[in-house]
């Protein structure tokens, strides 16, 4: 008690000053943060704009690349970033006021380059996912080529992704990939999406991914792409739209292609394998319907081609060693069919035979055993008449 | 030796080894096999690892399966050797009294059957199970052809013909092994264990339950008579010749069986895409830059003629209304912006524009040093419109 009493009443000036002290300090510390999230300084969104909406002349990069510095308003204002309200100086961090830093960026790629932690700022996940994908792999070998993430989502214009229709993710992709745009938009995914808007069909993001678009190369894309493809093919809720069937992964596992890729998927999905996975058969990009007269597969010159792709002295008769996906029938395959037929008749008949005569001879010695002092008895019985 | 203890010679070394080398082979052909029949069973994908990955599981189960036919051709010819020149009896040849026997035994089995059949030197569960081992040898070799093979196989049958061999291939494979498990492993290992194929002998128990036909005839002296010499050489004379070529021709159907066809390419099939990947659109063009028009000299020094141009080029850019100022018009010139009027006519000193656009100056928009001078001299004029 005396100590507490001595405590508050002889040290509470000196601890209220130390407490003064402490928040101030504080303050000193933490009001150069506040002043940076604040409106300070900062330029507002208006202020920008005010050049930028009207600047129509771009800016000429040392390489004579032309760097449009022009900002619609209306555009950004309908854009994710316009409507959270995300200020310009959010990710233009150099700026704060006039004149603006100068520009060290040669070309326009390596001025996108610059904003790739700008955006990873925000979107931690999707720019960490982008960097561990072919793109950003390219792109940290310096390849110009590459895209930056404003390659595919100009951040002054980008919509929600929610609103973005699968048709216009793929003209993203189109930018850069225009050559396999053209090919996948006259196939039988392809002019589904982009002429009827058909939403079943896979686009371009639907088997790539959006961020970790992995490298369709490797051994590891190779041998899971059949999962990729089965994904969809496996649904009856979208096949069964078509009349396709769903037993088209089971059919291939089955088959001597399947069943290897599939041992490899499981085993050593690093290593390559020669076995036929879906697109070495069906294409790419260039999918066709089956009943296609020039590609598809159900045209058994087609068929024979495909085969030859890897079985080079492939002949007439080869293409029917696959079951074409079918599970062999009386009316499909039916030599298959009756071969499973007679194994299935007879193997159990020799084993139920041999279990038969098996079982039998256990009863016996069984029987046997369990007589055993009986038969002693006997025997011995037997011995005394014989003497 | 008494007459309970006395063992009968029933395999030489030669058959033992030949045992020892389809144990070997078949274990192994089983084993691979299987884990491929059943591939994506756990254990399987298990086995696979272990072995090496399903390529070497395949080149294990062809080597062993090379093994299995050698010996099949070893046998044959020795078959051949029993036959025609030893001239001993074909005792794996299935007749009436085998059913009769396996009809006693399991009667007796039940306790239905006093008599216990004497039976021969191969009862009817080895003849069952050597039976059974020649049919499997043909199908599986067959079989194993045409899925070895299946480019030849398919110029000569239809295609359906390799996924049936498949289907045959692996169905066989499944009864042959649970009928040596349930068949072999019960009448040689578990009922009792039969050492013949290891030490060769039989005891005479063993003989008195399995073969009692031949152990009669042993006793009662009816032994193998070898032929004499003089006939042995001549049979041999044919059968040596016979023999060596058939083997010959054998073996090279072996290696043909083996070496005959690349079915497939060896490296990873070229992909469809014929298109390259990175073929980008053609890029929006950006705007062009207006030229700006050359000012008429003799109009130079008014606002439409020329001044205004200067301003809409140097300074349009902001200040569209930028600071309150719009240079999109005289009077907005005039005007001045939020910090006053930039042009004080009759008096360039006090204009401040002239300050602020100085190429000296930081200010964004700036005036070359000619339009600096023109600008001068338009606003000494009194800024004429």
């Amino acid at each position: 008690m005396k100590e507490n009493k001595f405590l508050n009443v002889r040290f509470l000036p000196l601890l209220l000053l130390v407490m003064v002290v402490l928040i101030a300090a504080s303050f000193w510390f933490v009001s150069p943060v506040a002043a940076q999230d604040g409106t300070g300084d900062e330029p507002s969104n208006a202020a920008c704009l005010s050049c930028h909406a009207e600047a129509s002349t771009p800016m000429e990069l040392p390489n004579g690349e032309l760097l449009s510095i022009q900002i619609s308003v209306d555009n950004f204002g309908k854009s994710v970033h316009g409507r959270n309200e995300v200020s310009c100086v959010t990710c233009h961090v150099d700026i704060s006021g006039f004149p603006h830093p100068e520009n060290d960026a040669a070309t326009i790629h390596e001025y996108k380059v610059g904003y790739l932690d700008t955006c990873a700022e925000c979107h931690e996940e999707q720019a960490s996912q982008t960097q561990d994908s072919i793109h950003g792999m390219l792109l940290a070998e310096g390849n110009t080529n590459a895209p930056t993430c404003m390659d595919c989502h100009n951040p002054h214009t980008q919509p929600f992704v929610d609103e973005v229709s699968k048709a216009t993710f793929a003209q993203v992709c189109a930018q850069c990939h225009n050559g396999i745009y053209e090919e996948y938009s006259n196939t039988v995914h392809g002019s589904a999406l982009i002429n009827e808007g058909n939403q079943d069909v896979p686009g371009c993001v639907d088997c790539h991914g959006v961020h970790s678009i992995a490298d369709p190369t490797t051994a590891e894309f190779r041998n899971s792409s059949i999962y990729m493809c089965a994904n969809c093919h496996t649904d009856e809720s979208i096949m069964g739209k078509y009349g396709i069937s769903t037993d088209v992964l089971d059919t291939y596992v089955a088959d001597f292609h399947g069943t290897t890729v599939t041992i490899f998927e499981e085993t050593e999905p690093g290593q390559l394998t020669n076995k036929a996975v879906c697109y070495d058969c069906h294409g790419i990009h260039d999918i066709l319907s089956v009943n296609d007269p020039n590609k598809g597969l159900a045209v058994k010159e087609n068929m024979l081609a495909a085969c030859q792709k890897c079985h080079p002295d492939a002949t007439t008769n080869f293409p029917d060693s696959w079951l074409s996906h079918y599970r062999p029938d009386r009316e499909k395959f039916p030599l298959v069919y009756y071969v499973d037929l007679f194994y299935k008749i007879l193997i159990p008949t020799v084993l139920g035979g041999m279990a038969i005569f098996v079982l039998s001879d256990v009863y016996f010695r069984l029987r046997k055993r369990f007589q055993k002092p009986a038969a002693e008895s006997v025997s011995e019985s037997k011995d005394v008449e014989k003497e | 030796m008494s007459k309970e203890t006395k063992t009968y010679l029933r395999f030489d070394v030669a058959r033992r080894i030949e045992h020892l080398l389809m144990i070997l082979s078949f274990t192994t052909l089983g084993l691979t096999g299987l884990i491929q029949k059943f591939a994506l069973n756990d254990i399987s994908l298990w086995l696979v690892k272990v072995l090496g990955g399903i390529e070497t599981v395949r080149i294990i189960h062809r080597v062993a399966a090379t093994v299995f036919i050698l010996e099949g051709i070893y046998h044959l010819i020795l078959l051949g050797y029993i036959l025609y020149v030893q001239r001993k009896q074909a005792t794996m040849m299935p007749g009436i009294k085998d059913a009769t026997d396996a009809l006693q035994v399991f009667l007796h089995n039940l306790g239905l059957g006093k008599k216990y059949p004497k039976m021969p030197r191969y009862n009817f569960t080895e003849k069952a199970e050597y039976l059974a081992m020649v049919w499997g040898f043909v199908l599986m070799g067959l079989t194993g052809f045409m899925l070895w093979n299946p480019i030849l196989t398919a110029k000569l049958l239809p295609g359906e013909f390799i996924p049936a061999a498949k289907a045959a291939h692996g169905a066989e494979a499944v009864l042959a092994v649970l009928a040596i498990i349930l068949w072999h492993f019960y009448n040689v290992h578990i009922k009792h264990w039969n050492w013949s194929m290891i030490k060769g002998h039989l005891t005479r128990h063993e003989m008195e339950e399995e073969h009692g036909q031949e152990l009669e005839q042993i006793e009662s002296g009816e032994v193998y008579v070898p032929p004499a010499p003089s006939v042995y050489k001549k049979r041999m004379a044919i059968f040596a010749p016979l023999s060596a070529v058939l083997s010959i021709a054998l073996i090279a159907g072996l290696i043909f069986f083996i070496t005959f066809e690349d079915s497939a390419i060896t490296t990873v099939p070229p992909v469809y895409a014929d298109v390259d990947v990175f073929v980008p659109q053609t890029p929006t063009p950006m705007p062009t830059q207006v030229p700006t028009p050359t000012p008429d000299p003799a109009m130079a020094n008014t606002w439409d003629g020329g001044i205004n141009s200067i301003f809409e080029q140097q300074c349009g850019l902001c200040h569209g209304n930028n600071g309150g100022l719009s240079i999109e018009t005289y009077s907005g010139v005039i005007q001045g912006g939020d910090s006053g009027p930039i042009i004080i006519p009759g008096s360039p000193d006090a204009s401040s524009v002239l300050t602020i656009a100085d190429p000296a100056n930081s200010h964004p928009g700036q005036f070359t040093e000619d339009q600096l001078e023109k600008i001068r001299v338009w606003i000494s004029n009194g800024a004429p419109k």
